[in-house]
């Protein structure tokens, strides 16, 4: 029954989105009630079918659109998930919203733009068709836009609106391509469709992947890859990301770390067979994945403002899910469940930190790790649920990161057994960092001595609920889901005509044999490799994760918890170490970017095109018409403005048109006779 | 029965009269007048011949133009008065605002 209302999903925060646009100023907190009550919708809905169709159903609608495309909605498990985890966060956001975004004048439009945001990220999830998918996704890409440049008047969120645009905009020309590319080799099939079936629409597109040429089916897989790149921010295109925290903390927490970024993750995992059936195609977003997640960890560590840390540490993680994704070549569809387990409690965890982040802002009015300093002591129920979100984040035993990171670690360490380590030694020493930057920032946040003259007051209760909500979700939500998420998703591709093994030849994967076995069997007992796995890993492989996650929380209370510091950190590096600098300055991304790249390279060449207009194309048309003025010059003359003259003129010209037909006429009947 | 010959001469001559005071004339109400002398040769020229040969035709061209002459001369002295009403003057000669 809800299942009929599935369109509601995106219906009611568009609705909220026109009621926010034009009635929103004269509502109280410019409408933000409106927004809140359209996602609460938007999750009841969702959750109803859940619950409906839990675990063994999917819900599929279509309709006829124009041509040979159609609208559609496909709710399976993998679309289900991430239609849960993105209207509950999203409200819960919004909820808070309406605390942070209290008093700001441009409220309405801030919760209109977030109504269009939530619709648009909903409305790709549940897409039937990659067509209706790329559509939503350009929207989302839109709404990013409008949101991080939300405070437009300030040059600085201008200019992060501005390049998070055209970043993102390269990924998305790659995967319009890949659309492309991939509806031609669709087309040349000559596929027999059923009525109500298009060729776009994923169950036709995943009933004839084994039947396109190989090398055909890389490009494809190349071209979604790029644009998965430049939603998630992966490397190379992951520059926007960190620049985009200009926008209000909430937008940070919503577009930057629950939802949009997630697009790209969900887009690899929902197109997972084609990449699987790609030689190489797994390969890329292995190495796509596992070296953003070291890169950007990296640079976590040196970040001074605390909201650029956590979008580093998205970064980062976001290149765990990808690479979760990509190690998928040896275990197989099962990757698709570790990756979208570890997005979703990702969401929880980060959604939390960005508004734990956002609650600290407001009441300290900095961004600026190195002016807070013992903020605990004022907001206790911020530091405590932050504190739950950066256990989460650093993998502590028992915390939903734990669970869905450790997971990734250890698919890639099968991986390194079957193909190639790498993936997993990148992965490990991400997994060390990534505790080391989060306790860096929580120990200087709320623990030490204040250090400088902030706001001291704690947040109010509309934005500490949302927090407490969240933190029950980052504790619990891993241990509590763990078993029954992997069924759930692991059944996903068996609504659909799938044969992984055929595919896996395509690929050239050559699966263990063992673990052929095993997966044929989680297809019949349904999810039994949990156990499965732990007995053909070894012990310290399984422990490892644990060590990484306590070691790297003691490394950064060593350097940054008062109570047992030992070290300090510009002993350790003085500020002239060159490691440090390449660090703070994010590897001279934005020397090599900018200042040689776009400055020079393209400035210049920019420069000398402009030359070529100036001198030759625009030299020559003016010459043309300036001889064309003088010459004019010289005829207007005729003009005398005398009655007398231009009676004469026309006399004589009376007279030379007779006689000129007069000999014409002459010269006609000699001829005729 | 005045020859044809007759009235195509007085045409003639009317029509170079008009001509000429059109040419050499400064003022405007003569140059209205020049043209009238061109419009009624024609006129002649028209009645003549239909009267030659028994048709009727010319002479309703005949009238045609006259009514055109009509209407000719009442915007060409509309004219001549609001250039009087401008310039206080309607020697043409020194009406050239328009010229380069």
């Amino acid at each position: 029954m809800y299942a009929d209302y599935a369109y509601l999903i995106v219906a009611l925060p568009v609705l909220a989105f026109l009621l926010c646009l034009f009635l929103g100023w004269h509502l109280p907190r410019g409408g933000g009630f409106i927004t809140v009550l359209a996602t609460l919708g938007a999750f009841i809905v969702s959750l109803g079918i859940f619950l409906e169709t839990y675990p063994h159903e999917i819900v599929h609608q279509s309709m006829h659109w124009f041509a040979e495309f159609n609208v559609g909605i496909l709710i399976d498990p993998l679309a289900l998930v991430m239609l849960l985890m993105v209207s509950f966060v999203v409200t819960l956001i919004h909820i808070y919203g309406n605390g942070y975004m209290n008093g700001d004048p441009g409220a309405a439009r801030y919760f209109a733009e977030a109504a269009l945001f939530s619709a648009a990220m909903l409305g790709l999830v549940f897409a039937d068709n990659l067509l209706q998918l790329f559509i939503f996704w350009e929207l989302v890409g839109l709404c990013s836009y409008l949101l991080i440049g939300f405070w437009y008047r300030k040059p600085s969120a201008a200019a992060a609106a501005k390049k998070a645009f055209l970043t993102t905009r390269v990924g998305d020309v790659l995967f319009l391509a890949g659309i492309i590319l991939l509806y031609n080799n669709l087309a040349s099939l000559n596929i027999a469709l059923k009525p109500g079936e298009y060729l776009l629409q994923f169950p036709v597109i995943y009933a004839n992947i084994a039947a396109i040429p190989g090398d055909q089916l890389t490009l494809i897989a190349l071209g979604l890859l790029g644009g998965a790149v430049g939603k998630s921010g992966q490397f190379p295109l992951h520059v926007w990301l960190p620049d985009a925290m200009e926008g209000p903390t909430t937008v940070s927490a919503m577009i930057h770390a629950a939802t949009m970024v997630t697009a790209g993750v969900y887009l690899v995992a929902r197109m997972f067979p084609l990449f699987y059936a790609a030689p190489h195609g797994l390969t890329a977003v292995a190495a796509v994945g596992a070296f953003t997640a070291l890169f950007a960890a990296t640079m976590g560590l040196t970040a001074f403002d605390i909201k650029r840390v956590l979008a580093f540490s998205t970064v980062s993680q976001l290149g765990f899910m990808m690479a979760g994704l990509g190690v998928g070549a040896a275990v197989g569809a099962m990757a698709v469940g570790v990756s979208m387990f570890h997005l979703i409690g990702h969401s929880f965890f980060k959604a939390l930190l960005f508004l734990c982040a956002g609650s600290v802002i407001h009441a300290v009015n900095t961004n600026d790790l190195r002016e807070m300093g013992g903020v605990g002591k004022y907001m206790k129920w911020t530091m405590y649920t932050m504190l739950i979100g950066s256990l989460s984040l650093a993998g502590f035993p028992m915390f939903t990161g734990f669970f869905t990171k450790d997971e990734i670690i250890m698919i890639a360490y099968e991986y390194g057994t079957m193909i190639n380590f790498l993936p997993y030694i990148f992965l490990v020493v991400a997994a060390v960092l990534t505790a080391i930057y989060t306790f860096r920032m929580w120990f200087s946040v709320f623990t030490g001595k204040e250090r400088s003259n902030y706001g001291k007051h704690e947040s109010p209760w509309v934005m500490l609920g949302p927090l407490v909500i969240l933190a029950v979700f980052a504790a619990g939500f891993g241990i509590a889901t763990q078993t029954d998420f992997y069924e759930y998703l692991d059944s996903n591709f068996e609504h659909y005509d799938l044969d992984f093994a055929e595919l896996g030849i395509i690929g050239g994967h050559v699966l263990e044999e063992g673990h052929g076995a095993a997966q044929e069997e989680h297809a019949a007992a349904e999810g039994e490799h949990a156990g499965e796995e732990e007995h053909h890993l070894p012990w310290y492989i399984h422990y490892l994760p644990i060590v990484i996650a306590i070691g790297g929380i003691l490394i950064a209370g060593l350097f940054y918890w008062d109570k047992i510091k030992k070290f300090d950190p510009s002993q350790v590096t003085g500020d002239k170490d060159p490691l440090r600098q390449t660090l703070l300055k994010g590897y001279y991304q934005h020397e090599i970017l900018t200042g040689w790249f776009a400055e020079t390279l393209v400035y210049g060449t920019a420069l000398i095109c402009n030359m070529i207009d100036i001198k030759l194309v625009d030299g020559w048309l003016n010459w043309l018409s300036s001889w064309v003025m003088g010459f004019a010059q010289h005829v207007r003359k005729v003009q005398t403005g005398i009655v007398q003259n231009y009676v004469t003129a026309l006399v004589l010209g009376v007279v030379v048109l007779v006689v000129v037909i007069a000999l014409a006429m002459k010269a006609m009947e000699v001829g005729l006779v | 029965m005045i020859p044809l010959e007759l009235y195509i001469l007085l045409a003639s001559a009317m029509f170079t009269i008009g001509l000429y005071g059109l040419v050499t004339q400064k003022n405007g109400i003569k140059l209205m007048m020049c043209i009238e002398l061109l419009l009624n040769s024609a006129n002649i020229n028209l009645v003549a011949f239909s009267a030659s040969q028994p048709n009727v035709n010319g002479q309703v061209f005949a009238l045609f133009s006259i009514a055109l002459a009509a209407a000719e001369a009442g915007v060409g002295f509309a004219i001549l008065i609001a250039l009087y009403r401008l310039y206080g003057t309607i020697d043409l000669d020194n009406i050239n605002a328009m010229r380069w």
